[in-house]
This record gives C-alpha cells, structure tokens and sequence, in this order.
C-alpha cells in the first residue's frame, strides 16, 4: 500500500515523550559512567548550565535560532511535507541580509527591516523552488529540498571567498555591516531577535490553529487525497508553505548576521547544526507547532546545558547530541515510524 | 479427468479488521477451467496470492493432488507445479522472449549459458501448445496480447500443472481474447488446470467449466457453467438479500446540469477503460450507472470530478467547461462526490468528526470570512449535521476513523448534501454499509433529487440502481452500452447488458444500445 493516509502523524502519546526521554538520560548516563566520567555531574551541570538564572539569556540566544529552524521544518511537517534544505535556506538569508545591511542605502530601523525582509524573501523563494519542482515536474522534495541546499552552501561560500570577501581579513567573510544594521540589543547576548522570533513563533501557532489555511494544511498532513478530493488546491498550498519555511529559515539567518555575527562568515550558520536539531524537534512533536516549539526550547536547552557540562567537566558536549539522537530513536521505534503497514 | 488437481481448505487470511479471506474452500479438478468470480475486493486477489505462495494465510490448508502443501514462498509453490500469469506482467522488457522465459532455470553447457538449446526448447513449447511467439523477439517490442503468451510459456517451461490467470483479458483486445481461449483449451488439453479469475461473466460463460463466486471474503456460490446463467452468476456476485423499495414521485428532469462528450480515459499501451462516453444528466433526476465493477466506471467518476484529467472528451457542469480543472474547480461550478472510498477519499480517519464535516465549508461563511476559521461555526455545522443525518458518534471532536462503516459513510453523505449543490455524483454510496444506513442513504438521495439535483449515481448493486434510479445506464467494457429508462430496467435485462450480450436484452424502441 502505497496510501499514506492511514500512517497520519499523531501526535506522540503522553507517556511516549517522558519515557524516551528517560530512556535516552539512562543511555547517557552509561556512556557517561563507561568512559569514566560521573553521570549525576555530567547532568547537573547540563542543568545548571542551561536553567541558572544567569545562563538564561545564553539558553534564549541559543533557542532562538534552534527553535527558528524548528518551525521551518514543522510548517511543512504539519502537511506531511518534508523540507531538508534548511541549511540552504538558512545560508541564502543570512547571505541576503549581510549584502542588503552592506549595499542598501536606507537609514537605521529601515535598513534593518530592509535586511530582513530580503533574506526572508530570497529563502523563501529558493524553498519555494523545490515546492514547485514537485507540483510541476514530480521531482520529491525530500531529495530537492536537501540536494538544493549544496548549491547555494557553495555559491554563498565562493561570493564571500572571492567578490565579496573582506580584504582586511585572511578568513571567507564579508566586512562588518553598518552599525545601523545592527540589530538592537535587549541585554546581554539577546537582542530584538528574541522577540520576531517570539512573534513568528505565535503566528505559526494562531495559523495552525485558528485560520483557513492551517486546518487545510492540518487536514492535507492527516490524509492529502482526503484534502484533494475535498478541495485543497494541493499544488498552491505546497508552493505557499514551502515559501513560509523557507521565509522563516531566512530570518533566521538574518538574526544570525544582524544580530550577533555582524557579518556573513563562510560555515558560521551551519556549524551549529540548528537545521539538524530542528527538524528532530519538529518529529518529536510530529509538526505540531506549539509541541515542536517546546521540543525546540528543550534541544536548546540541553544544547546550551551541553557547553557548560564541557566547561566544567571533562565530559565533552557531543553526549547532549547522542541523548537528543537516542530520544528521537525511542520516539519512531514507539510509534512504528516507517513500519510496514500489514 | 474428475480427480481434484487442487483444493484450499478453510482459508483465512486478515489485514488488520479487515477479513479478504473468510474460511475459504476451493477445489479444482483436474483439467478444467475454473472461474473465480467476484467484485473488486472480493478477496480474488488475496486467494490467488495464497494459492501461490507469496503469501501466507493465517489459517487454512492447500492440498495439491492430495498433498498438503506448506509454501514459504512463491519458488516452493512454482516448484510444486503452480504458475501463474499476474494482471501487471513480470517481464525484462529488454531482453528476448527466450531469455525471459527460460530466467533462473537456464540450460546451461560447460557453465555457460547454452544459448541455442534455450531458443530451441522456448520454440518447441510455443509449438506444441501453439503459442505464436517468436523466441527471439524482444518483449520490449511485442503487443500486450503477445507478451501475455511469453508469461504463459514461462510457467509452462517450469512445468506448471495448475496456472492462475489472474484477470487475463483486462488488457485484450477482442481478438486477442480470443487467441488466449484458443490457447487455454489446448491447455486443457494436455490435462493442465487453469484457474481463470475475473468478474467478466460473458468470458466465464464461454470458457470455463465451473465457477466459484466470492463476495466481501467468502464464498457464496459454487456452479456448474453450462447449468447457471450469466444472471445468477451476477445476482451471486452482487445482489445482497435486502431488496429495499424507495417511495418515489416520477422525476421532472430539467436543464442538463453535467454534459460529458466523448470522454475517454487510455491506459498505458492498452486499450481505453473509458471508450468515447456522452452522458447527460438533468436537474431533478437519478440517473444510475450500472455494470460491473472494473467496467470503467470508476474511471469514468474520476475524469467527471477532476480527479483525473481524461485523455479525451469534454466535461461540463452547469454549462461551465470543466474538463481539465482540478477538483476544487469542479466543486465551484456546482459539484458534490461522495467517492466510492470513504476510508481513503472521503474522509480523513485521523481528523475529528468536525474537521471533516467542514471540509468544502472552510472559505465560505458562516465557517470563516475567508482567512479566519469560526472554531464555534465549525462545531455547529458538525452538531448540526451529525442530528440530522444520525451520525452515532459521542462528540464531534473524537476522530472518525473509529466509527462503523455506516456511520462514516454517513459522515460523508452528511457533508456533500449539506453542499446542496446542482449536481450530486454518488460512487457506490451504501457499499459495506448496514441495511438501516442503506435506507437512510437512499431517502436521502431521492430528497436531493426532489430538491432540484442532478444526481449521478454508480453502483454494483442492482437493487440499488433499480429503486433509486429515473433513467438507468448500462456500462461495459468502458463503453456506455445502453441507455433505458427506469420503467423498462428489470433485474433480468441489465443482468444481460451488464455481462455485454445487448442481443439477447429485449430493448424496446424507447432504447438505445449503443
């Protein structure tokens, strides 16, 4: 059977989330106590390091582009869609902003939401492409969406390489943007940022849940024939979703570039991984938006929690990516992801 | 030649709730054609895999000449002497006839494939039992009907002493059928067994020897040919033991609410499932689509309600073309589908009663301005519609996938009346529903229809075409075969016309057969 309306994402069960969670601790904890460390430190420091009150504004920095990148993936996740070219999406924002904050002649507050809005505009064309690719041409966008990323990694990385490469540098990066383009700071590390992102994040939760467009995106996850057949127009809806992804990877790279790197920097965006680790928040709530949102926080916080366990211990933080991985893993095998349908 | 060649004891084969084998007993005799009639999902499909090999049953026993058989797969049934000719060939398209034939069982000489010896044996095969192939064609290039012949020598040259046909004539042209009897009889002749399965009754009528019907798993009918007639044969297969009348005034047909002119859908290669069909249908009348299933008429409802973009033809729905536009399109010019699958089409199971009540009503007041969904607006629609259709389900936001057949049929036909649009197209609407929902379902129509509608229906069931139906349309073989009206539609003569035989259907003048 090649029907996917009976394998319809549900959301994970109340006690399926707790338990792969532990499980994924108990895991942890192992390899911790195999490779000679203290499990019990290795996990307060992660605590301390991500829920001390002094390190929350470094636990928000992080979430906010973590949970950016976890809405990219579960607004197309909520229709049984799939968008793997967060990377490139996020690499042509952050590259769009830096170029707008660089050339556009605007004044302050306008060059800002100048910026902004070309990255969110350039991303989401560029997601949008692969929406088309399918609706028009049958090209998956599983395979376009992750294959159209090295492209635009790749031109991105030569335009900062070479035609706009900052000459006072030795490294791929572009030169500072105007202190004007700069996005304005709330304290510490958290600038305004933390607040579109804020706002983005309850637009996608009053779409999903309140407006025509959502239930039609809810009810195409649930069974696409259903919402064919009952007057979806399938096609549009994919191209304007996927535009709304890629639009929200945008401004992710924005906030990244405007707020906090101030330049674009070849490989800064996509170290970090946030495409990776939002794309398993949004499984883990099987796209539901306000779920992928607290699962976003929660890898966020581990993450954050995972650098200060490395600081003062000698456990290094890739054991907060290997509980992330292992908590995903419990998930599918619970819920039977990709079994065979008997 | 009365020995049995193979018998099936009580199979039982389930996919989750569903049963597609319920205690299924078989025997075939050896050297006879046997048929294996039934509708689409009948549970053919399902025994015909059990039989060979590929699947397991959950319970039951094979015996071969009396032997009982334990297949791990499809090589121990091949090896047993079981073959069989599947609907959608299994063929290397790109090499010859004689190297698809003798694959995995090559002649060999000092290892090597003895290639002249393979040509030699494939020919003398195709010879004995005068099956023209050329041996060193390639498949790639050869006619369906042709391709066929190279599937048949491939379980003869493995020595297959029973070989299933699983629907062999779908894809043949008249002629080729022909070909294909000429080559069973001499099958036969050689005391091979054939198993013929189909739900074309003229075929079964002509060829084979004894028949067995099934209907939603079981086994409902056994019969001998030359002692049953095309129309018991049908009434096994498709009558159901309610008769249900439906109090009706005569219908006042108005304008022509859906036009389809010369509409064709092709498949690939073969020959067209639906073949140049005009149909017209006014407003306040039921015009119903008999035949039996696999006729085309499924095909024909998808081309008519944008889920298909027919490969010919012309649709219009209130005068607007509507032909190559999407379903939405369709909906806007004045349509409303219950679809022939609730479970897959209909509905979706995972959704609350109230999601799928809305769907169609989501952009239109009083549900939403446009943009903004009336989460109020949309559980009182759903409240409203699950009373008045009597919808027995605890509360309009549990999902319906849990609900009983009926009562998500109900669901469906809830949501597309409550359209009460100009044109109603019904594909099976009371299939494997319980008889107080047929009622229900079936008063419902008739009300549309009094309302003003137009009202497409298609179904299998003849009781259902009878009763409900102002004019009747007979469709065969992706043709519309005749057309009669409702007065002159008795169980016997659509029984005839639906099995193709227009010449022994007593049609009077107000008739046509096309």
């Amino acid at each position: 059977m090649s029907e996917r309306s009976l394998r319809a994402p549900r959301l994970p069960r109340v006690p399926a989330v707790p338990l792969a969670i532990g499980i994924g601790i108990l895991i942890g904890g192992l390899l911790v106590l195999a490779s000679g460390g203290d499990p019990i430190a290795a996990y307060r420091e992660i605590l301390i390091g991500a829920l001390a009150p002094s390190n929350w504004p470094n636990t928000l920095n992080w979430a906010v582009p973590l949970v950016g990148m976890t809405l990219v993936a579960a607004l197309p996740l909520r229709g049984g869609m799939v968008n793997l070219g967060g990377d490139g999406q996020l690499v042509i924002g952050g590259l769009a902003a830096a170029m707008a904050a660089l050339y556009l002649p605007l004044p302050g507050p306008l060059l800002i939401a100048a910026s902004i809005l070309c990255a969110m505009v350039a991303s989401g064309l560029y997601a949008s492409l692969a929406a088309w690719g399918e609706t028009r041409f049958g090209i998956p966008m599983l395979i376009s969406t992750l294959l159209l990323s090295y492209p635009a990694i790749g031109i991105a990385s030569y335009l900062v390489g070479f035609p706009l490469r900052d000459m006072a540098t030795g490294l791929a990066q572009t030169r500072m943007i105007p202190d004007a383009a700069r996005l304005p700071v709330i304290s510490g590390p958290l600038n305004i940022g933390l607040i579109l992102m804020a706002i983005v994040a309850v637009a996608v939760v009053f779409y999903d849940r309140r407006t025509v467009g959502g239930y039609e995106l809810r009810m195409r996850g649930l069974n696409a024939k259903f919402a064919g057949y009952g007057s979806v127009r399938l096609a549009a809806q994919q191209v304007r979703v996927m535009f709304a992804s890629g639009a929200i990877a945008g401004l992710v790279g924005a906030i990244l570039v405007l707020g906090s790197l101030y330049r674009y920097q070849d490989g800064a965006l996509l170290t970090p991984g946030y495409t990776w680790s939002g794309l398993m928040a949004a499984l883990l709530a099987g796209g539901a938006p306000l779920g992928a949102i607290c699962a976003g926080l929660f890898f966020a916080g581990l993450q954050t929690g995972g650098f200060a366990m490395q600081r003062e211990t000698a456990i290094p933080r890739v054991l907060t990516m290997i509980l992330q991985s292992v908590i995903i893993l419990f998930l599918a095998i619970r819920h039977g992801v990709g079994r065979k349908s008997s | 030649m009365s020995t049995i060649e193979l018998e099936a004891r009580s199979i039982v084969k389930r996919y989750g709730p569903l049963v597609a084998n319920d205690h299924i007993d078989l025997s075939v005799l050896s050297g006879e054609v046997h048929a294996v009639m039934g509708e689409n999902g009948a549970g053919k499909s399902t025994l015909m895999s059990i039989l060979y090999g590929m699947q397991a049953p959950d319970s039951g026993q094979i015996f071969l000449r009396g032997a009982e058989m334990r297949y791990r797969s499809a090589l121990d049934a091949i090896g047993a002497g079981m073959g069989m000719v599947h609907q959608a060939f299994k063929l290397f398209n790109s090499l010859t006839v004689w190297e698809n034939v003798v694959y995995g069982m090559e002649p060999t000489r000092f290892g090597f494939i003895d290639r002249r010896e393979a040509a030699r044996r494939v020919a003398a095969l195709a010879d004995r039992y005068r099956l023209q192939v050329d041996p060193n064609a390639v498949v790639g290039q050869l006619s369906v009907g042709v391709r066929q012949r190279v599937e048949i020598l491939k379980a003869l040259y493995r020595d297959a002493r029973v070989l299933i046909l699983d629907e062999p004539t779908a894809v043949l042209t008249p002629q080729e059928r022909d070909g294909l009897f000429d080559i069973i009889r001499n099958l036969t002749a050689d005391d091979r067994t054939i198993l013929f399965v189909t739900h074309k009754l003229h075929e079964v009528m002509a060829i084979t020897d004894r028949v067995t019907v099934l209907r939603d798993g079981k086994v409902v009918d056994r019969m001998v040919t030359s002692e049953t007639s095309a129309r018991e044969i049908i009434r096994a297969m498709t009558g159901r033991a309610v008769n249900l009348t439906v109090e009706k005034r005569p219908s006042e047909p108005g304008a022509v609410v859906l036009e389809a002119r010369g509409l064709t859908v092709a498949t690939d290669g073969g020959k067209p499932v639906v073949d140049r069909v005009d149909l017209a249908i006014r407003a306040g009348e039921i015009v119903g689509i008999a035949g039996v299933a696999g006729n085309g008429q499924t095909e024909l409802i998808e081309a008519l309600t944008g889920l298909r973009i027919p490969d010919g033809g012309k649709v219009a729905i209130n005068g607007a073309d509507v032909t190559a536009l999407d379903v939405e399109r369709h909906r806007d010019a004045g349509l409303a589908y219950i679809p022939e699958d609730r479970a897959t089409t209909g509905t979706a199971l995972a959704a609350s009663a109230a999601d799928n009540l809305a769907m169609g009503f989501q952009r239109k007041p009083p549900l939403s301005n446009g943009r903004l969904l009336d989460a109020g607006a949309v559980t009182a629609h759903a409240k409203k519609l699950i009373d008045r259709f009597g919808v027995k389900i605890g509360s309009e936001q549990l999902a319906v996938g849990t609900l009983s057949g009926g009562n998500l049929q109900k669901v469906v036909v809830a949501r597309e009346l409550s359209h009460a649009a100009p044109l109603l197209i019904a594909e099976q609407p009371t299939r494997g529903v319980d008889v107080g929902a047929i009622e229900f379902i079936h008063a419902q129509l008739v009300a549309e229809r009094d309302r003003g509608g137009a009202v497409l229906l298609v179904s299998a069931e003849l009781t259902e075409i009878l009763a409900l139906s102002d004019r009747v349309l007979v469709m065969f073989d992706g043709r519309i075969l005749a057309e009669l009206p409702a007065a002159e539609a008795d169980e016997e003569t659509l029984g005839l016309l639906m099995a193709g035989r227009v010449g022994e259907a007593h049609l009077s003048d107000g008739t046509e057969a096309a």
